[in-house]
């Protein structure tokens, strides 16, 4: 079982939204684990084996109520002087793309073995034009894993349909299968004069919406400090309070069932 | 003859002036203008396409040239001149004088293209291209407008004649080098109130408060609607160029009927229109390619170019993407924009919200973060000095805070009480005496004795207690509001002051007052005490008061004196230059100069 969570941008909420769902699975006694190919960022969490992994999934980590583990997050990508440097378990690694992603599949393959349900979380937007063919943590994984996917979206700066509709639309059409709903994120306001705007993207997409999540000024730790597991548990607080917020508007139990749990 | 037609004469006897910067009424109208003609010789031409008649309160109804550029077009003027010598027209009344001026308006008037900048979010960067737009195209001599239909913001100005409009319009204004801009730039001005409800402020003035369903299913069809036509109407008849802003995203399919702030803004002065995606945030081509498939056909029709914006990184690294994306969606890119390093006042209080703090100086003035905070770029001059601005939300966070400046603020007294419940109340009372402390328009208000809102106004109708600072009192009667401009001097020091004061409390003081206009006075002060307070927002744009204040904090004065209005001017130049660096130049000529002199 597993489900991947796509951003249409970076800082769109999927880090977020994959914590919901893992808190969720396990509240509901479902052995889960977090996943995200590859993180760009220039902090992490040092896991228990002394390699460092993205904090966002150090945090799904805890939300899953599981020690944060290597595997979790195979590759850092760090901004240094000389520019990206792609770190592979804590060692820097010059390897092809194609090698990076066996060593990414091989680190899935262990998680997956190990949980029932393995919660993905995509890297920056799934269809960058000047990335093509180089990215490795969205479609590349969803395809060749088939992981049933969901599509998340930021209502705040606007254009959430657009940005929706074209992510959609630039995935490829043998692709379109895996994507299987969207999310709507960061709204204020009452959630009724999305209704149309909804009605329509689902029609035109044939996907379908799994809820519209409320602004939230949510104490996550943000992936720009390291960050300890103490301080992560300290985040479930508003973790937990967001997932109350939206017991009426997000329908986690169906994408539970997508992933085929 | 009319003495007005003597000066005409002379005009016409004299050659063609060109551009008379010296001139101390100059621009009269727009910067660039031609100045022939200072007195028009078709006065009054009864035009409505032109003119309009207003009232003046020492004349009565006259006709009024304010917004009329016909006459400044350089074309206009060396017909005008050349026919005017060869006719021997004797002056108004003579018939041929009348055929001159019909056969000139055939011959030259036409409606002004409109060219809209939408964008695919909130922050992707419009207004800021429409600023440098307005600026290129009045470089090149014409005479341009901004629009923005609809704006939320809590930011405004006041116009010449007493409406408020937004900051971000007036702004483009001054890049459009117009010299006093009509409300009619920015028809709809909404200042949210916080609950839900914004103040909707029609065509300069306001016009009631309105929640977000109230105003779609009342305002936009009725009022709004009308408004926006008759806006579109009055500018494109007078400007070359009509350069207008969208709102947030135009693909919102959820309310896309009753949005009157993009396509339908576009379709009613047939605009063209540029989309402007932000690609800080990577998701650039979803955004854009989704944007465009969401739009009605007719409309989509209009988008004639793509600008993708605000890129922190090798440009050469996009252009095949970039190419891509045009052969995806038919639309051609226009330019890939570099993030741009320039100072202008910013619109976002989005951004704002997690700023802490602004500028490197060692004089640090703290700013209580009102959560209704209004007016906030009149503390953007401060920092030509050598100061940090620390927005407070805690007493803990004044530590070292060598002035202190209550800034405006949508709702006195709820922020009042904000201000007293995070207890930086307590701390400015404590510091009274030690450091300058100043309140300006709302936070003037906070610093008087008592705030008296008998009609709920501001909030909860009843009376405030004021932090005390002054011997003041401020009530609100309920109804009006004073949008004023304002010029004046500082008393103690004879510094000039302007700016423009928006308010509907009204306070009366038995202090010192501050400032002398023509007519009075306004503000408070207690030099001892170091305690300053006025209406007029804009008071740190001239560098005398600025200065004179910030040495009471003890901030060391920079050498160079800056002025910030050639601050402004500057970085509009600065912006405009980056981004036409940025774009294809023959591109933005066919948008823009196609059947064009
Ligand atoms: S409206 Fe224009 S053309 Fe008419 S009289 Fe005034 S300045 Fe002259």
């Amino acid at each position: 079982m597993r489900i991947m969570f796509l951003g249409t941008s970076s800082n769109s909420g999927k880090t977020t939204v994959a914590a919901m769902m893992c808190r969720y699975a396990a509240i509901n006694g479902i052995s889960v684990a977090p996943f995200k190919a590859s993180n760009l960022s220039s902090s992490w969490h040092i896991t228990g084996s002394g390699s460092p992994i993205g904090i966002g999934q150090a945090f799904q980590a805890v939300a899953s109520g599981i020690a944060p583990d290597d595997d979790m997050n195979p590759i850092l990508l760090r901004p240094e002087k000389e520019g990206v440097v792609r770190y592979l378990k804590g060692s820097p690694c010059a390897i092809s793309d194609d090698a990076a992603f066996s060593e990414v599949l091989a680190s899935f393959d262990r998680i997956a073995g190990k949980y029932d349900l393995v919660v993905c979380e995509g890297s920056g937007s799934p269809v960058e034009l000047n990335l093509k063919g180089r990215d490795i943590a969205n479609m590349r994984m969803v395809r060749e894993r088939g992981i049933p996917s969901v599509i998340v979206g930021d209502i705040e700066r606007g254009g959430v349909f657009a940005a929706i509709y074209g992510t959609w639309k630039l995935i490829p059409e043998e692709d379109r299968r895996y994507l299987r709903g969207f999310v709507i994120n960061r709204f204020r306001g009452d959630i009724s004069v999305l209704y149309p705007g909804i009605e329509e993207l689902e029609s035109i997409t044939g996907m379908r919406c799994f809820g519209v999540i409320p602004y939230a000024d949510l104490r996550v730790p943000e992936e720009d400090t390291s960050v300890s597991e103490v301080s992560c548990r300290e985040g479930l607080v508003s973790l937990d309070e967001l997932l109350s917020a939206c017991r009426d508007s997000v329908d986690l139990d169906g994408m539970l069932r997508i992933s085929g749990t | 003859m009319k003495p007005v037609w003597s000066r005409v004469s002379k005009e016409i006897e004299g050659e063609l002036a060109g551009t008379n910067t010296s001139c101390p009424y100059h621009p009269s109208h727009f910067r660039n203008q031609e100045c022939t003609f200072c007195y028009c010789p078709f006065y009054p031409c009864e035009d409505p396409d032109l003119g309009e008649v207003a009232e003046s309160p020492r004349l009565g109804r006259i006709w009024d040239c304010t917004h009329c550029n016909f006459i400044h077009r350089k074309d206009v003027a060396s017909y005008v001149h050349g026919r005017l010598r060869a006719s021997g027209i004797s002056g108004p009344g003579d018939p041929a004088l009348e055929e001159l001026f019909r056969e000139t308006k055939t011959k030259f008037h036409r409606k002004g293209k409109a060219v809209m900048i939408l964008g695919a979010t909130s922050d992707a960067g419009k207004s800021v291209i429409a600023t440098a737009i307005c600026r290129i195209l009045n470089d090149r001599g014409y005479s341009v407008t901004p629009f923005k239909s609809q704006n939320m913001s809590l930011n405004s100005r006041v116009t010449h004649k007493g409406h408020e409009i937004s900051m971000i319009q007036d702004l483009q204004a001054r890049a459009a080098g117009v010299s006093r801009p009509s409300f009619r730039i920015n028809p709809i001005l909404m200042k949210p109130k916080g609950d839900g409800m914004s103040q909707v402020v029609l065509e300069g003035v306001p016009a009631g408060d309105y929640s977000s369903a109230d105003y779609y299913s009342e305002f936009v069809p009725g009022p709004g609607t009308d408004a926006l036509k008759r806006s579109i109407d009055f500018l494109q008849s007078r400007y070359d160029f009509v350069v207008m802003e969208g709102a947030g995203s135009p693909a919102e399919i959820n309310i896309y009927d009753s949005d009157i702030a993009n396509m339908r803004a576009a379709k009613a002065a047939d605009a063209d229109c540029i989309l402007v995606v932000n690609v800080e945030w990577g998701g650039s081509y979803a955004y854009a390619v989704g944007t465009l498939d969401l739009l009605h056909p007719e409309d989509r029709r209009r988008v004639k170019a793509i600008i993708l914006n605000n890129l922190r990184g090798n440009v050469s690294g996009m252009r095949a993407a970039a190419e891509e994306l045009e052969e995806m969606t038919g639309v051609p890119v226009m330019g890939i924009v570099p993030h741009l390093d320039f100072d202008l006042p910013k619109e976002d209080s989005e951004s704002f919200r997690g700023v802490k703090s602004v500028g490197k100086g060692r004089t640090v003035v703290a700013v209580p973060k009102f959560p209704r905070i209004s007016n906030f770029t009149d503390l953007d001059p401060l920092l030509h000095e050598d100061v940090t601005l620390r927005f407070v939300s805690s007493p803990e966070e004044m530590e070292g805070a060598a002035a202190v400046v209550l800034p405006g603020t949508k709702s006195t007294t709820s922020d009042l009480e904000w201000l007293r419940r995070t207890g930086i109340a307590g701390r400015i009372l404590s510091l009274k005496g030690e450091v300058p402390i100043m309140g300006i328009c709302g936070g003037y208000q906070m610093m008087g004795r008592i705030l008296r809102d008998p009609f709920g106004t501001e909030g909860e109708p009843g009376d405030t207690e004021g932090l005390g600072l002054f011997d003041m009192e401020t009530e609100w009667p309920g109804s009006g509001k004073k949008t004023e401009r304002f010029g004046g001097t500082y008393i103690p020091t004879g510094d000039p002051i302007s700016g423009y004061e928006i308010h509907s409390g009204m306070s009366s003081s038995s202090e010192t007052p501050m400032i002398k206009t023509r007519t009075g006075t306004e503000g408070s002060i207690r030099e001892d005490d170091m305690l300053f307070g006025t209406y007029v927002h804009g008071i740190f744009d001239k560098p005398g008061f600025r200065r004179h204040f910030l040495s009471k904090a003890g901030c060391a004065l920079s050498v160079e004196i800056v002025d910030h209005d050639d601050h402004v001017e500057n970085n509009i130049d600065k912006l405009a230059h980056g981004v036409m660096e940025a774009v294809d130049a023959e591109l933005f000529d066919r948008i823009f100069m196609e059947g064009r002199l």
